[in-house]
């Protein structure tokens, strides 16, 4: 391939990206078992702190945010996501840069959490009945909880690739740095239901998904370079 | 040249030792009693914990832009401390929490967030342990000792964000700090007792890490076998 014919990095990271979507869905781990697994979870909540209504009304959509990040995770650290070194090795070889190749993961892994956050949203309303005044504030806060999901959990993914212990560790690596999206998340419905504006919970999460794609994009190529 | 030295840990003591009589004939606090002494040791435990991980911050830069191995020793033997100091700051806040706030452990932005922090350098580590190869290890650990340090200024900033329990800060609060100037004193002396004991204490861990590294180089060019290696081989990555 001549240096004419590259790709540029858009298109680059956009086919990276498809091709990931591809291969999960044939593989259909998030969205066909990670999902109904996320589901399950918050059918289980009720049945461990009782099926009072109002406080199931209360709780809901905290337990759905936190759903959405602990097996967001899992999403973002599925097996469909493992590439080999040959695989590697020739993205290298065309010429595709590190940053390049974890913004495609991301790309794919946000339109995933994204999905995977959807689909359980309906779940949620149906089994814990909460309060809708707030929706277009979380039509706001869902793209930026999966945003910042899907960078934490490409950055751990990166970072544990080739450990054997690499599902287990990514969620400790992922979850505590990802409070603030948890924070910002509740908080925004909480805010809205109370009549106050939450930008400020927002730009919290803005600010979050800024600083991690910054580090993310600063500090790949040394997790690519070889020994 | 010992684990610990002899210079430091004489010094560590001593300091130590001032910063405790000064902690006993510090005033008591006005509504709080004798339980208010527990600052002495709790504060510095916290900004030491910040210390550790800001180092473990420089280190990891500093490893990424030189490549030398002491970066990466400095890293992880401050990373191990700071867990170490944010577990007794936890400890003590929570001892001293069960009679002023009368529970042992409350949702206060502050506590989440200071135990979070725990939990992102409790995975740094963990993170160490699991890989083998030391220039992957070295690698990986230095770009999350980068990102794990967006934590440190939310746990800072926590009591200024949400006014809770905890209350703000008081030493580095600007203008004129509103404590008593013996108590201040006492704070700071304590303060250089925790600073020389993490000084130690990273040392002597940097100097365990030297000799661990040379004992594995020395098996290593032995060729005798690593414990284990009967069950299986220890799977070193190639990248």
């Amino acid at each position: 391939m001549t240096a004419g014919t590259t790709p540029a990095p858009a298109r680059q990271c956009a086919e990276l990206a498809r091709k990931d979507l591809l291969l999960e869905w044939r593989a259909g781990e998030a969205l066909l078992v990670t999902a109904p697994f996320g589901a399950v979870a918050l059918m289980f909540v009720p049945l461990a702190v009782g099926s009072d209504v109002p406080l199931l009304r209360q709780i809901g959509p905290g337990m759905y945010w936190l759903v959405v990040l602990l097996f967001g995770v899992l999403v973002t650290l599925r097996q469909s996501a493992v590439d080999d070194q040959a695989q590697r090795a020739v993205l290298r070889l065309c010429g595709v840069s590190p940053a390049v190749r974890l913004a495609g993961r991301a790309l794919a892994n946000t339109v995933l959490v994204l999905t995977f956050a959807l689909l359980l949203a309906p779940v949620a309303v149906i089994l814990y009945d909460p309060e809708l005044s707030g929706w277009p504030w979380f039509v706001l806060a869902l793209p930026l909880v999966a945003v910042g999901l899907a960078l934490l959990g490409t950055l751990a993914d990166a970072l544990a690739d080739g450990l054997a212990g690499r599902t287990a560790l990514g969620p400790l690596l992922v979850v505590p740095v990802a409070l603030p999206l948890l924070l910002g998340a509740v908080q925004v419905l909480d805010a809205a239901r109370y009549g106050y504006r939450p930008w400020p919970w927002l730009l919290l999460m803005l600010t979050l998904d800024l600083l991690v794609a910054l580090a993310a994009g600063l500090l790949v190529r040394h997790l690519e370079e070889t020994v | 040249m010992t684990l610990f030295g002899r210079r430091l840990p004489i010094a560590v003591a001593t300091v130590a030792a001032i910063g405790l009589a000064a902690a006993m004939l510090a005033p008591p606090e006005r509504l709080q009693g004798d339980l208010q002494r527990l600052m002495y040791v709790h504060v510095p435990a916290a900004w030491i914990a910040y210390l550790s991980f800001a180092v473990t911050l420089g280190a990891s830069i500093a490893w990424l832009w030189r490549r030398e191995p002491r970066f990466d020793r400095v890293a992880a033997a401050s990373a191990e401390a700071g867990v170490v100091f944010t577990g007794l700051a936890i400890a003590l806040g929570s001892v001293w929490g069960k009679p002023t706030w009368g529970v042992w452990w409350t949702w206060d932005p502050r506590v989440v967030t200071t135990a979070v922090m725990f939990f992102v350098y409790l995975g740094y580590l963990a993170l160490r342990r699991a890989t083998l190869d030391p220039m992957s290890r070295a690698r990986r650990s230095s770009v999350f000792g980068v990102v794990a340090f967006i934590q440190v200024p939310i746990v800072h900033m926590s009591v200024v964000w949400w006014r809770a329990l905890h209350q703000p800060p008081t030493v580095l609060q600007p203008g004129h700090p509103p404590i008593d100037h013996t108590m201040l004193a006492t704070l700071l002396i304590n303060l250089a007792a925790f600073t020389l004991l993490y000084l130690l204490v990273v040392r002597a861990r940097v100097r365990l890490a030297v000799a661990e590294e040379e004992l594995a180089a020395r098996a290593l060019a032995e060729g005798s076998e690593l414990a284990g290696s009967a069950v299986s081989a220890p799977r070193l990555e190639v990248k």
